[in-house]
């Protein structure tokens, strides 16, 4: 199967776009929509034509709600998919043969899973949990969540293309994902890798969804019987039609982290949708 | 007979109840920590398709006392209903049982596999049991009793979503 399908767009990779400093673009609603529709998404581009907007600019307010709504609802997904499990039951010894000290997240949105980890403990007391999301506000959301919780873990703004502001010291970090390559294109991906060996991490670990009819189908109902935003409904399904094959992923890892033995832990057997999420796995040689 | 359909169909309902104010409540706080929230939300949509049965019991009882021979119509009506919900609710029943008794690495396949396409699937269910037990009574006021209650069971989840779990809290301003 070949990678993302090229020129698919999800309606949040175009909602809350930041300079280099973090700070927020305004965004104007006919762009959003035109570039939605030129994709062939005409569902989606209805789905903003509908958002509030003034002067043709999207309210930023009404947009940070709904980006909100639209990460707790993920949230969910996550649990019933038992993504923080997922993620202990291989860092866990990951961790123990590489004495690595830190786990960041990168594109962490509310920052479920690392939350999920100060929550349950499953990696001990002494690992440093570091979330990295690009959206200000979901940073400062997930910030607030933990808060809540009294979690021992932190949140950072950053793009997951560098992340370097958490990963000083790369030598003792590894660096995970869920959910997260999808959103990168097929020629983006040696970068978004190579920027992690560039920093000398341990290992990393990206999950993402096994592209397959079975995923799409199964992401399409999910999201109908579960999710009460359109955007989510949307984009959930999109998630599963733009994920990236095992193929690519392995030539993209293998091309950017070229000191790293690298893996796809992803069945052989049909339908691979009973994996739902599964890393690409790369650990420093 | 009439008071097993009349209690297996409440059992139904407020197990449905339950889980519709279950889902109205999920996702929307972004807390780890929400078992207290579920249990809570479940409550409140169990006792919310109570209130909103009230009129569709009102009416069935008053009808029934008024005009006894009326008994065996409505009885008819809940068996075709049962013969429809019984099975779904079983199945849900299974799913949650599956749910509980596998590990967490396979625990989803109960919700993707069977919740969530019989929870997409749950307002047709509700609205052909409804059809089935009025095409077997072909009574009006039957056709509107089953109405009435595929109304207030399909109203629960959107209504505590409304009363209780409506987005109130802007984000933070960065």
């Amino acid at each position: 199967m070949s990678g993302m399908r090229s020129g698919l767009v999800e309606i949040t990779d175009l909602l809350w776009p930041v300079d280099a400093d973090g700070r927020r673009l305004p965004v104007r609603r006919d762009e959003v929509a035109g570039r939605l529709a030129g994709a062939g998404q005409r569902r989606a581009a209805r789905i903003v034509s509908r958002m509030p907007a003034t002067g043709g600019v999207l309210d930023p307010e009404y947009l940070d709600a709904l980006g909100f709504r639209v990460h707790c609802e993920l949230q969910r997904l996550g649990e019933e998919l038992q993504l923080g499990r997922r993620v202990a039951a291989l860092l866990e010894p990951l961790l123990a043969r590489t004495g690595a000290v830190r786990v960041v997240d990168v594109g962490c949105g509310l920052g479920y899973v690392v939350r999920w980890l100060a929550a349950t403990r499953p990696l001990g007391d002494l690992v440093e949990l570091v979330g990295i999301d690009l959206n200000p506000v979901i940073v400062a959301e997930a910030a607030r969540l933990a808060k809540a919780e009294d979690l021992d873990c932190r949140f950072e703004r950053g793009d997951a293309l560098a992340a370097v502001g958490a990963m000083k010291d790369g030598g003792r970090t590894i660096v995970i994902s869920t959910g997260l390559l999808h959103h990168l294109p097929e020629t983006d991906l040696p970068q978004f890798f190579a920027a992690q060996a560039g920093l000398g991490v341990t290992a990393f670990a990206h999950w993402d969804i096994v592209p397959c009819a079975w995923s799409t189908l199964g992401a399409w109902v999910f999201h109908q019987a579960r999710m009460r935003e359109a955007v989510s409904r949307h984009d959930g399904v999109m998630s599963a039609r733009r994920s990236h094959s095992a193929d690519v992923l392995l030539t993209a890892a293998q091309s950017g982290a070229p000191g790293y033995q690298i893996a796809v832990l992803e069945t052989k057997w049909h339908p691979r949708a009973l994996d739902v999420l599964r890393p690409v796995l790369g650990v420093r040689s | 007979m009439t008071a097993l359909v009349a209690a297996a169909l409440s059992v139904l309902a407020l197990l449905d109840g339950a889980f519709a104010g279950f889902r109205a409540s999920a996702g929307r706080t972004g807390l780890i920590d929400h078992r207290r929230a579920d249990q809570l939300a479940c409550l409140r949509g169990a006792v919310l398709v109570c209130v909103l049965l009230v009129p569709v019991v009102a009416i069935a009882s008053t009808e029934v006392a008024l005009n006894r021979p009326h008994l065996a119509v409505f009885t008819r009506a809940g068996e075709a209903m049962l013969a429809v919900y019984g099975p779904y609710g079983l199945v849900v029943l299974a799913a949650l049982g599956c749910y509980t008794a596998l590990g967490w690495r396979n625990r989803y396949l109960a919700s993707a596999v069977i919740l969530g396409p019989l929870t997409w699937l749950r307002p047709a269910v509700a609205v052909a049991g409804a059809i089935l037990g009025g095409a077997v009574a072909v009574d009006p006021l039957v056709w509107a009793c089953a109405g009435l209650a595929v109304a207030a069971v399909l109203a629960v989840e959107p209504l505590a979503g409304r009363l209780w779990y409506a987005p109130t809290r802007p984000p933070l301003a960065t």
